[in-house]
């Protein structure tokens, strides 16, 4: 469907919208189950001695689970779409069903590994699978939704040719590969080692030695989020924003030529000059670890 | 329909080539694996495989468009709307990446591969905090992240691309369903034969690891894609 | 890894291959035996990526069902298509294809990459056996028959085909990715992939009921009993296994 140039404009923003929340919710829901990479720190723990209170949610990477579910929420919507069912009710009930699956896979995630975990003795809490599971469904039918909303639009509004499972998926496992590499930074670097002094560094040495306490009492994975909602979502969310507004963006309003792709190298460009300047920023303000061999010998 | 047409032999050329592209790309992309979600080492903090797919994916999403709506676009520009998509999806996430570390975790970038930045010129190693190897996206990670998706993407555009030729003479309405499931089989197969080449990290083309392994999973993956080709030719034997 | 005896790999093997067939050839008359048939695949693969996957790969255990997939599927589409009217080869075709494009894979993950694996390229053949018929034995109990045209229009147009694909190799690398651990038991393991792949068949079913009808309601409802047995079963190995299962607690002490 060939829309005018204000049409395709809103279009655009709406599914960058979207893309925001569900970037951001995405990252959330990594933290609140304990998935993808910090996941290895809290599957550690135990071994070093350290038992504790929070969720291992070990489905796979979060590209592959956010795929499962997005192209789980995008198969039902399709299938309730074919019954005649209006498109946002569609789309509400195949993202519900799907953050069902998720949560049954989260289940066997939590209680499998923590059964194989058996000899350092870590016990299986569970008042933590019965109140952090259904935290883990909510934020995962947010994602759900966002995505195959974009999907939808994608599909029925700008008529892409893939079909609504295929462009859940693409952004499923999308928003998963950006959730992993931004968000999950800041609940790994920082949340799980947060009795360490702010920017030391985290040496290898410490991997499994995990903060157990919270501000009050035990700390859970409920805890994370709180923590991580404050800035490892919302970075998320941003890149997935940007993403999905910027890769179409150049070819909405210059059309398909040479000249998108020259704007989007423009684009490129000035992401690299961005992170350019952060790199300057943040080495000024923290300084080398270690002082230069020469220097030092000056200074003597 | 004769297997030894020209047309046929440089399709699965095509493929072949858009198969090592993408085996390329996961070279090219600084990933660190779990290390980095912890700030232990330079790079993303995620998967190569997942890196890979996931910004290759996105730019097959721009480049299936281009296609569908401009019929008479070149090769090139299918492959360029590709690669366009797939690295504005990378640069973003390393972007968005780099403020976590700068201000969520507070370290500086740094390399532990190489002692200067081959772009800016800057010392990395007295940056390297202790007991790790490197931290964050330093400038020539961007810079390398940001070709190797480009590379990703284009594979996938042009693999794309050929595929479309192929079958949407025989089966218009399904063609586009077909050749985009078969682009991401083969996507994920040469994702996956690198990254275990790099053994799950790779700061980027400026890693001394780059020329240890690019040579044999090139070469692995162009066989297993030239396979693949074969493969797409001869299905369109039983499409009706 | 464990001293209980464990069911040996050959005997799976058997098993997924057998069952995987059987299900597949019995789909255009129960299109249900297809997900059944998938499930023994799914049981076989699972197996494949544990034996493999204890090696640590490097990666993280994900990437093998990827590629396991990604071989599968190119292989089950050729396999299909090749044989034109002889319809009855299609599946047997896709799995010897698939064998091949996993023995070449593994073979040169072991003498190229140089992964210094002893069992990958074994296992690199069984995964992308059993990819294969999880494809073909899924999208035939959405399609009600195994003939590529039939496919073609009922499982890739409406982009089903992504879901079994994806949901498919979940189903196969979650039991293992799940289980992950120094007590990781093949007994637990088996059943959990018996509850992913009827969680897989329970998906189908809602998608056969778009494109078959009735039909799909049996995949459905069987789909779920299956699941609800497995899973069942899953749990009854994790209360045998786990260390203590707690309602709520304090952290134990320990050295540490």
């Amino acid at each position: 469907m060939i829309l005018d140039l204000t049409m395709s404009m809103a279009v655009l923003a709406l599914m960058g919208a979207l893309a925001t929340i569900a970037g951001c919710i995405e990252d959330l829901e990594s933290d609140v189950g304990s998935q993808s990479n910090p996941n290895s720190q809290v599957q550690l723990a135990p071994q070093m001695g350290f038992l504790h209170r929070i969720y291992n949610k070990a489905i796979s990477g979060e590209p592959i689970s956010n795929g499962l579910s997005a192209v789980t929420g995008g198969l039902v919507t399709t299938v309730l779409l074919d019954a005649k069912f209006y498109a946002l009710t569609a789309i509400v009930l195949g993202a519900f069903v799907a953050a069902l699956i998720y949560g049954i896979f989260a289940t066997t995630a939590y209680a499998g590994r923590v059964a194989s975990q058996s000899r350092f003795k870590q016990p299986l809490y569970m008042d933590i699978m019965r109140y952090t599971t259904p935290s883990i469904i909510g934020h995962n039918f947010i994602v759900n939704f966002c995505l195959v909303a974009i999907a939808y639009i994608q599909y029925a509004i700008l008529g892409y040719p893939f079909t609504i499972p295929f462009l859940a998926l693409i952004w499923g496992i999308s928003v998963g590969a950006i959730g992993s590499s931004v968000g999950d930074v800041h609940y790994g670097g920082e949340r799980e080692f947060q009795n360490r002094e702010f920017g030391c560094g985290l040496n290898t040495a410490l991997s499994g030695r995990i903060v157990r306490r919270a501000e009050s009492g035990l700390r859970n994975s409920i805890d994370n989020v709180w923590f991580c909602a404050k800035f490892g979502g919302p970075a998320t969310g941003i890149a997935l924003g940007l993403t999905v507004f910027f890769s179409s963006w150049p070819t909405t309003i210059w059309g398909y030529t040479w000249k998108a792709m020259g704007v989007g190298a423009i684009i490129l460009a000035v992401m690299t000059i961005m992170n350019r300047l952060l790199e300057i920023q943040v080495k000024n303000a923290y300084g080398p670890y270690k002082e230069d061999k020469k220097e030092k010998e000056a200074g003597a | 329909m004769a297997v030894i047409d020209p047309t046929m032999l440089m399709n699965i050329f095509l493929i072949g080539i858009s198969g090592t592209l993408i085996c390329l790309a996961v070279h090219f992309i600084p990933v660190g694996g779990a290390p980095a979600a912890m700030a232990q080492a330079t790079g993303i903090g995620t998967g190569t495989v997942e890196l890979a797919a996931g910004s290759g994916l996105v730019g097959l999403i721009t480049s299936s468009y281009m296609y569908a709506y401009e019929p008479a676009a070149s090769m090139t520009l299918v492959m360029a709307a590709g690669a366009m998509g797939a690295a504005i999806m990378l640069a973003s996430t390393m972007l968005a990446g780099g403020y976590i570390y700068a201000y969520g975790v507070a370290v500086p970038f740094a390399s532990a591969q190489v002692k200067k930045d081959p772009i800016t010129r800057e010392r990395q190693d007295i940056y390297v905090s202790k007991g790790t190897q490197g931290q964050g996206i330093p400038t020539i990670c961007f810079v390398s992240g940001v070709v190797g998706s480009g590379l990703g993407g284009a594979g996938g555009g042009l693999i794309y691309f050929v595929l479309m030729g192929i079958y949407s003479p025989l089966i218009a309405a399904s063609a586009a369903a077909v050749a985009g499931v078969f682009t991401m089989g083969v996507f994920y197969v040469n994702s996956v034969i690198p990254s275990y080449g790099v053994g799950g990290t790779i700061e980027g083309v400026h890693d001394p690891k780059f020329r240890r392994v690019v040579p044999k999973d090139v070469l692995t993956s162009f066989v297993v894609s030239i396979i693949c080709g074969v493969i797409a030719i001869m299905i369109t034997g039983g499409m009706s | 890894m464990s001293d209980i005896k464990e069911i040996s790999p050959n005997t799976l093997a058997l098993f997924g291959i057998i069952g995987g067939l059987i299900g597949i050839y019995l789909s255009p008359y129960a299109p249900a035996a297809g997900s059944i048939g998938a499930i023994c695949a799914v049981i076989w693969g699972a197996e494949a990526v544990r034996r493999v996957a204890k090696y640590g790969l490097g990666t993280g255990v994900p990437s093998i069902g990827q590629i396991a997939l990604g071989m599968g599927i190119i292989a089950a589409m050729f396999g299909l298509a090749i044989v034109k009217d002889k319809i009855l080869a299609g599946p047997i075709v896709s799995l010897i294809t698939a064998s091949v494009i996993g023995l070449i894979i593994g073979w040169f993950a072991q003498n190229v990459i140089k992964m210094k694996i002893p069992v990958m390229i074994r296992c690199m053949t069984e995964i992308a056996a059993s990819g294969a018929l999880i494809i073909i034995g899924y999208s035939a109990s959405v399609a009600g028959n195994y003939e590529f045209n039939n496919i073609v229009n009922l499982v890739f147009d409406n982009g089903v085909i992504l879901a079994v694909f994806w949901v498919g190799a979940v189903a196969m690398l979650h039991p293992f990715n799940a289980c992950l651990g120094p007590d990781e038991k093949q007994q637990r393991l088996l059943y959990l992939a018996g509850s992913t792949g009827a969680i897989t068949m329970a998906l189908m079913g809602i998608a056969a009921l778009m494109t078959l009808g009735l039909g799909g309601a049996i995949t459905l409802v069987l789909g779920i009993i299956l699941w609800l047995v497995f899973y069942k079963k899953f749990w009854d190995e994790v209360y045998k296994d786990a260390a203590s299962v707690v309602g709520t607690g304090l952290i134990p002490k320990t050295e540490a």
